[in-house]
């Protein structure tokens, strides 16, 4: 075992490739990111990408592009075949040893923090920007983002708990899923100054029936991955929640709700509809207390 | 005649029709993928010409060639390892996974993947891109050497004891495994699904650098085993008859499998099917004589992945296929056919 380390190291040395400066004037672009596409769309530069990742569905545009594969599992040789000038992606994307030869056969990878924030999807739109030599458009679309999201924002802002929002995934053949804390539907919920009344987990964990009616929430919001995915009436529980029957609920696009880009302030704006009035929900937290002080 | 009057195929022509298939395979795998490459490039680059074109260099010697080669590899420790457990527990169903390797190593792979970002950070620092497959091959050579440490407690080894452990030692590395999956978040979930379903998507010379020695070590030392296990087929205490040490082959046995397929799975992830169904074919072809099923299982076996991964990287061009899951598209119906041709005989 010493020996195999002392050669796994030596090799980790010799395979570190130089990653050169990404060209402004890049013209064929592979995007392995589903934001990072839309991005690159809402910058004008759609017509530069050659190929996209399978988690890359927004605009409609992009169906007609070659897919590489998951970001996770990303061909080398199918990546050359495309002859990019660079890749976009996040630091999500593996292998790294694919990514690492993709840099010595010449094109530089560039790579991304995922944001869980508003500066940080703004940031990430203006490093794409730059990336693409597109400054100028990256900046009218974050000046416009910024705007739409501080509406939103603002018009939520208040003091005290917000009200309770149960947050559910219906992705892929995982089922439905809860959003707990650390995820970006629960970064999303913090961003409306609402309560996630899943926080007690962590990550998306399978939902479990009998909890989602504990959690009584002041409203429902579910991300599908594929519209029509996710399908009331296998979930009798959460059309009994009084949020469901009260309308406080939205069903949405995962990419459009989760993904912190382009269409960020839309999600927001969307996920905020939902949402009950301030005084609304000012109101339904009260009630139940002032009664339980009847009973006292 | 070619073949006898059990169905079976003769030795000599065998041997030139499945070298000639390897060999044809690897050919066809060299000129495959997804990036344009012209037959006459790559036999010029073969010869040693300098192609105009860098990427062209590349995209044969270090993509395409480090892929053929780990796959036969891999396909050849696969199959062999399985000839040989189903000699030991003399049990068609044996395969590498039977005896924990698989699960072991899936259970190390899985827990760095799922806990490689936080409470193993240190050793995924340490060892960089080496931290999972390392895990990987520790996790299924150990588990082996759990069943074998079981099963050897009462101062002998029976085989039905180690057949046992290795079935317990399963289902507990398949409840870690599953804990792991639920504490996974969603790029974790599709990480590991991935694993699982093998690739030789980032096959490279340096890990063929650090797994080839194993698996070439397994393949040397397989043949050693062929009479003693034919004396297995016999019955356990023939083999002692024999005048072979009934230890010293089960020991062998396990050290091949468990350190071959270890090595195996730590660069290209599970890949089932080649050595359940590899030696079958072999057997049925051939005839059932160790001697005969462990090289030919090397042969056929290597051919095999090489083939299977030469379309899980085509079909979807420029995405790739898990070669897993090409095994299992490809194996089965091979397999019902030749199930349906020993009934009919």
């Amino acid at each position: 075992m010493p020996l195999m380390r002392g050669v796994a190291i030596v090799l980790i040395l010799l395979t570190q490739g130089v990653s050169a400066q990404p060209l402004a004037e890049a013209r064929r672009v592979i995007s392995a990111d589903g934001s990072i596409t839309e991005i690159v769309y809402a910058l004008g530069a759609g017509d530069r990408l050659v190929g996209v990742d399978t988690t890359s569905s927004y605009p409609p545009a992009v169906r007609h592009l070659p897919k590489v594969g998951y970001l996770r599992a990303l061909p080398l040789e199918g990546l050359l075949a495309l002859e990019p000038d660079v890749l976009i992606t996040t630091h999500e994307a593996a292998p790294e040893e694919n990514l690492q030869r993709l840099e010595r056969a010449g094109v530089p990878v560039v790579r991304f923090d995922v944001p869980r924030s508003a500066e940080d999807a703004l940031e990430r739109i203006r490093n794409v920007g730059a990336a693409l030599g597109r400054e100028r458009q990256a900046e009218a679309l974050t000046r416009d983002l910024e705007t739409s999201i501080g509406a939103t924002t603002r018009a939520r802002a208040q003091s005290g708990p917000g009200p309770g929002v149960l947050f559910l995934l219906a992705a892929g053949n995982h089922g439905v899923m809860v959003a707990g804390k650390d995820t970006a539907a629960d970064a999303l919920i913090q961003m409306l100054g609402a309560r996630n009344v899943s926080a007690g987990v962590s990550g998306y964990k399978p939902a479990n029936r009998e909890a989602i009616l504990a959690t009584s929430p002041d409203a429902v919001v579910i991300a599908e991955a594929r519209p029509g995915q996710f399908r009331i009436e296998d979930w009798p529980e959460i059309a009994s929640l009084a949020a469901w029957r009260e309308g406080h609920r939205y069903v949405g696009d995962s990419m459009l709700l989760l993904g912190f880009g382009p269409r960020l302030g839309e999600a927001l704006a969307d996920f905020s509809a939902a949402l009950p009035p301030l005084q609304e929900a000012f109101k339904i937290r009260l009630l139940p207390q002032s009664t339980a002080h009847h009973a006292h | 005649m070619l073949i006898d009057a059990a169905g079976r195929v003769s030795q000599g022509p065998a041997l030139v029709v499945m070298s000639g298939l390897a060999l044809a395979v690897a050919l066809i795998s060299l000129a495959s993928g997804a990036y344009p490459l012209a037959l006459v490039d790559i036999l010029g680059l073969l010869g040693g010409q300098d192609s105009s074109d860098p990427v062209h260099h590349m995209v044969l010697f270090e993509v395409r060639m480090p892929r053929l080669l780990l796959g036969f590899l891999a396909g050849s420790v696969l199959a062999v390892s399985g000839a040989i457990l189903q000699g030991l527990f003399r049990n068609p169903l044996a395969d590498p996974g039977l005896i924990g390797v698989s699960a072991g190593a899936a259970l190390a792979a899985i827990t760095v993947i799922v806990l490689g970002g936080t409470v193993l950070s240190g050793w995924v620092d340490l060892l960089g891109r080496w931290a999972l497959p390392l895990a990987a091959f520790a996790g299924g050579s150990g588990t082996v050497f759990l069943a074998w440490k079981i099963a050897r407690r009462a101062g002998q080894t029976s085989v039905a004891t180690l057949l046992l452990a290795g079935i317990a030692i399963n289902a507990v590395a398949g409840a870690g495994t599953g804990l792991l999956t639920f504490y996974a978040d969603d790029s974790e979930l599709r990480s590991l699904t991935f694993w699982t379903m093998g690739s030789l998507g980032q096959a490279s010379w340096d890990d063929l650098v650090v797994a080839g020695p194993w698996l070439l070590l397994a393949l040397i030392l397989a043949p050693l085993l062929a009479r003693p296990l034919d004396a297995f087929l016999m019955g356990e205490q023939v083999v002692g008859h024999l005048g072979y040490s009934t230890l010293a082959v089960k020991r062998g046995a396990i050290l091949i499998a468990g350190l071959g397929v270890g090595a195996a799975v730590a660069v290209t992830g599970l890949i089932g099917f080649v050595g359940l169904v590899v030696p079958h074919v072999v057997r049925q072809l051939l005839g059932a004589s160790h001697r005969t099923v462990i090289p030919y299982s090397a042969l056929a076996g290597g051919t095999l992945l090489v083939a299977a991964d030469c379309i899980a990287r085509v079909v979807v061009a420029p995405a790739e296929l898990p070669i897993g899951l090409m095994m299992a598209l490809i194996g089965g119906p091979c397999f019902l056919a030749l199930l349906l041709r020993t009934r009919m005989v």
